[in-house]
């Protein structure tokens, strides 16, 4: 029971896909916008977070839309180039939306108040006085256990990619680097639009 | 003490090549036959695939009615059946 549990916590697609997976990653997506949009933490890109100009609401919805239907557009997109089977696209769209469900807690993590004085910390003064703005310490340990569900998240989209698109090896590891890195510059230039 | 369920080999202990069927013989009479015979494509398989086999034609070809009944996801259950044909093709 533990080890199945432990199971799911590094590859939960062997047992949930679909529209499971879409209404449970759909949900994740919405107690994430509403947790970014009381912290006022911004999705930049898939990979880059902080704060935005632009503190809208739907600014925050558009975002983590991006977010999700970036990188799920380029794995199905590279999927049906790449793999052998015939894949369906609820299971990618479903598989990285509960990919992302981790993002909560990093969102969590970004409404305490340590993380809401880095946001407010100014970057362009000198590395002593940056060291020594109140809180700034604590906001960047806070940040590193943030970076854990980020790194959740990547390992889980990986997971996504491999059960939905059925690849493996080389053809897995290009089009997972593809789809994360160049999904991170598309959103960052999509959500940009934005500001 | 059960009686032990010996599984098919399919692999030279030795050196790993696929086994053939050299010896063949009636329990009821004794008759023997002998001869270099292939197995059979789906003996060729692990026990594991031929029970997937088995449940994918019980389930009259329904990935969906596989994967409720193993309890795993769609993708799980239509990703182990193209690794099958895959490795079907292979033998052959």
């Amino acid at each position: 029971m533990k080890r199945q549990w432990l199971n799911f916590l590094i590859n939960p697609f062997e047992w949930i896909a679909g529209f499971q997976a879409l209404g449970w990653g759909l949900l994740g997506m919405v107690v994430s916008t509403v947790i970014s949009y009381l912290s006022g933490w911004h999705y930049h890109g898939l990979l880059h977070f902080g704060p935005a100009p632009n503190p809208a609401w739907w600014c925050y919805a558009v975002e983590h839309l991006v977010v999700w239907m970036v990188p799920a557009t380029l794995f199905y997109l590279g999927g049906l180039i790449l793999s052998r089977s015939r894949i369906r696209v609820i299971d990618v769209l479903g598989t990285v939306a509960f990919a992302q469900i981790p993002f909560i807690f990093m969102n969590l993590f970004n409404m305490l108040p340590p993380m809401q004085n880095l946001a407010k910390v100014d970057m362009n003064v000198p590395p002593t006085e940056l060291l020594a703005q109140p809180g700034f310490l604590v906001g960047v340990w806070l940040s590193l256990i943030g970076v854990i569900f980020l790194v959740w998240v990547l390992v889980w989209m990986f997971k996504a990619l491999k059960v939905s698109c059925n690849l493996k090896g080389y053809s897995l590891g290009i089009l997972y680097c593809v789809a994360v890195f160049g999904g991170d510059i598309l959103c960052r230039y999509l959500i940009g639009l934005c500001y | 003490m059960g009686e032990v369920r010996k599984r098919l080999p399919l692999q030279c202990p030795a050196c790993d090549s696929p086994l053939r069927v050299g010896r063949l013989f009636c329990e009821q009479c004794d008759t023997e036959v002998c001869g270099n015979f292939e197995l059979p494509l789906l003996a060729r398989l692990t026990e594991k695939e031929q029970l997937f086999i088995v449940d994918f034609i019980k389930s009259s070809g329904s990935l969906k009615d596989m994967a409720k009944n193993m309890g795993v996801s769609y993708p799980t259950v239509r990703n182990i059946l193209d690794d099958l044909i895959d490795k079907l093709n292979k033998i052959e």
